[in-house]
């Protein structure tokens, strides 16, 4: 499963879940700011490396109660807030947050 | 030099011949060979000694002077250098190998490293670094840094050393107890692919450690402005065309300043000698690792922990070492395991940690790499479980692997491989050889069962001392008090019947988060700065989802008046973050009522760690208010789903 860029706007609730999960475990407050873009990609900007990724899919999964296929772990899913809301989002299992 | 020893044959194998020859009988299995290495502790030290071929002068004999592991003293009439020894053998060999994020890899001979060696060592004397003067060093992984450590060992200076990425807090602490006369820098840090200036840090350094007398830089980068000089290594090598004669030191000669922060006051400045630590070392990569010429050794550390030094000194054994500066999964998810492959690595030191980022990551790593050259694979830092031995040989090469244990205080392991024996998920293979491993139980001290890990006999690489501590008094407090006549370690320990060892995690109050060791009172100091915070305890609670199966809960007594809410719980975060290291951020921060106290007032780590994870408190008669563990077990945060 992949989900294709989508121009409408970001599901609110699912992006507040992600900055906040971001803010407890890596920037304490500063997530929202670092964001600037919701295309940015997180790897290359600082946001979050790669076993902070785990941690976040791990949570997500808790969180929503859906299950991520392990074949869709990629970059073209995950790096980036938009990316990673359109992907849970279009998620068979989604229910919202 | 390392001798090469015949096809097939492991150095162990040959020890023990020499051994039998030495002892004069013969040890049928590595239990007979252990027993004797500790039940006639000087022959099997003199033995080693021999058979490591190490470049010395004076007298071997005696081997041991002083009574028992607290104040035995081995070979105080034997001279060595420790640089020397790791840079005999051939001009033209690969010794050192160093790898940036960016990809870019350096191959260092022996013979250049050895130039570089006595070219820095040269122009350190000239500077006025004598014997003794310590040098610190915030430095990356990089082949650099390994040079400038030899060059200090080659002048009798005290090398002492944290990697950049540690808070200024925190390195302040260390440094400032060591008043070093020169601090080794790099300029700056990539760490997943953001840079980092060092500058602002190591003007802090400069103007907080009055005995500061210059600053070297160990890269090209652009100089702070500070009140000392500062120069770049080429400034301050001198190329004299004189022949280079190694001094050689006392066996107990300072080698090493190691830290270890615990539950209360600074950490500890542990002082390892030049002797103690080549032999154990050597000893530990040849007979129970089989490290050798020909080998390619990558372990994966920063300079400031002391699998750094363990690595460096397999040199000695004639192996290469591969060193990675940077992150492991940074540009690639997988860069560690390619640099793994492609240096050719016969054996690969890795942490729970991360093969449990592998395996999280469905990333197999037998399925992107052949890993044509490993032969071994250890792991240390936290509790290698069973059912990891499973994953490395389904997932990763179907070789053994070592889990191996011991730590700082030592600078080398209790427990570890042993060549060419079976190797028991869950379990590391031996105890090491000259240590008399045994586990103190409500019974005593025994040789098989559960308790706390201690040492009976005594070991070389025993340290010399804690730095500033005169009388020795912090030192017996440290190790002696506990069991009077054994070094108590702070680890749990099962030992089984056929002398197979599993550590069960610590048993003092020092955490070990994600694979690194987090003294408590390093987040207390931290937290003396908000007013809000009455009194703080930092414990940690087993879950099997967290990374390393421990996460880090921090528990506060709030000042009155004062709430915990969102905006205070991520200011406590960000400082501790900032202040100490990412290791010390919490998992979880929780306000009580009331936190376990002691009847002599002291807060009680060990109350709250056995309440928090469903154990009886063993000292809950101790307590003067046991109804905060009532509270501390109902918090709904505290709770694992």
């Amino acid at each position: 499963m992949s989900a294709s860029p989508d121009p409408a706007p970001l599901d609110p609730a699912l992006r507040t879940v992600i900055v906040e999960w971001l803010d407890d475990n890596y920037h304490f407050g500063d997530a929202d700011s670092l964001i600037t873009d919701n295309e940015m990609s997180f790897l290359h900007n600082g946001i979050l490396d790669s076993l902070g990724f785990v941690q976040l899919i791990l949570f997500i999964e808790e969180r929503l109660t859906l299950r991520v296929d392990r074949g869709d772990l990629s970059p073209d899913n995950f790096d980036g807030m938009g990316k990673m809301v359109r992907y849970l989002v279009a998620h068979p299992d989604y229910r919202g947050v | 030099m390392v001798a090469e020893r015949p096809r097939g044959e492991t150095a162990l194998a040959s020890f023990t011949r020499r051994a039998e020859a030495a002892a004069a009988r013969l040890f049928p299995d590595f239990d007979a060979l252990h027993g004797w290495s500790v039940d006639d502790a000087p022959a099997f030290w003199r033995t080693f000694l021999d058979f490591a071929d190490l470049a010395t002068e004076g007298e071997i004999e005696p081997v041991l002077v002083g009574d028992g592991v607290e104040r035995g003293r081995f070979f105080p009439a034997l001279r060595l250098n420790y640089a020397e020894n790791l840079l005999r053998g051939a001009d033209d060999d690969a010794v050192v190998t160093g790898w940036d994020e960016a990809g870019a890899v350096t191959h260092v001979t022996r013979g250049a490293l050895r130039d570089g060696v006595v070219s820095l060592a040269r122009g350190l004397v000239g500077l006025g670094v004598r014997p003794g003067d310590r040098v610190c060093a915030v430095a990356r992984n990089t082949p650099a840094t390994i040079e400038a450590a030899l060059a200090c060992a080659a002048v009798g200076a005290v090398w002492s050393s944290v990697a950049p990425d540690m808070g200024a807090p925190a390195i302040l602490d260390r440094f400032v107890q060591l008043a070093p006369k020169v601090l080794l820098t790099h300029s700056r840090f990539t760490y997943q692919g953001r840079t980092t200036d060092l500058g602002p840090l190591v003007e802090s350094l400069q103007r907080a450690i009055p005995a500061l007398e210059r600053v070297i830089l160990l890269d090209e980068g652009s100089a702070p402005a500070l009140d000392v000089p500062v120069h770049t290594t080429a400034q301050v090598r001198c190329a004299d065309g004189a022949p280079w004669r190694w001094d050689r030191f006392a066996f107990d000669h300072p080698l090493f300043v190691m830290f270890s922060s615990g539950t209360t006051g600074p950490p500890k400045c542990i002082v390892h000698g030049a002797g103690g630590t080549l032999l154990e070392h050597v000893k530990e990569h040849r007979l129970h690792g089989d490290l050798g010429p020909g080998d390619v050794l990558y372990f994966h550390t920063t300079t400031g922990w002391m699998m750094w030094n363990w690595q460096l000194s397999a040199l000695a054994s004639g192996a290469r070492i591969v060193l990675l500066d940077g992150s492991v999964s940074h540009p690639a998810e997988d860069s560690l395991l390619r640099l793994v492959d492609a240096s050719g690595v016969t054996v690969f030191g890795t942490s729970p940690v991360y093969l449990q980022y592998l395996d999280r990551s469905a990333i197999e790593p037998a399925k992107r790499f052949g890993f044509e050259h490993l032969r071994t694979i250890m792991s240390t830092g936290a509790v290698l479980h069973q059912d990891q031995f499973a994953w490395v040989r389904a997932q990763f090469a179907d070789v053994p692997v070592h889990s191996i244990s011991g730590g700082t205080d030592i600078i080398g392991c209790f427990v570890l491989g042993q060549p060419g024996a079976p190797v028991r998920d869950g379990y590391s293979q031996a105890v090491s050889l000259g240590y008399d491993v045994q586990v103190m139980t409500a019974d005593g001290a025994r040789r098989t069962g559960i308790g706390e890990l201690i040492c009976a006999s005594p070991f070389p690489s025993r340290p010399v001392g804690l730095f500033g501590d005169a009388d020795g008094a912090r030192f017996h407090r440290a190790y002696f008090a506990e069991n009077p006549g054994y070094w108590t370690h702070g680890d749990f320990l099962e030992l089984t019947e056929d002398r197979q060892a599993r550590i069960l995690g610590r048993a003092d109050g020092v955490l070990n988060i994600r694979g690194v060791r987090i003294g408590p009172a390093e987040i207390y100091a931290v937290l003396q700065g908000f007013d809000a915070v009455a009194a703080s305890l930092a414990v940690g609670q087993e879950d099997a989802r967290a990374i390393g199966g421990l996460r880090l809960v921090l528990l506060l007594e709030m000042a009155a008046g004062a709430t915990l809410d969102r905006p205070l719980a991520l200011r406590i975060k960000k400082a501790l973050k900032e202040r100490a290291s990412m290791a010390h951020v919490p998992a979880v921060i929780a306000a009580l009522p009331g936190l376990p106290t002691t009847h002599s007032g002291k807060l009680s780590e060990r109350a709250a760690t056995d309440a928090l994870n469903g154990r009886t408190v063993r000292n809950r008669h101790a307590l003067r208010n046991p109804e905060t563990l009532d509270a501390l077990v109902a918090h709904p945060d505290l709770t694992l789903g």
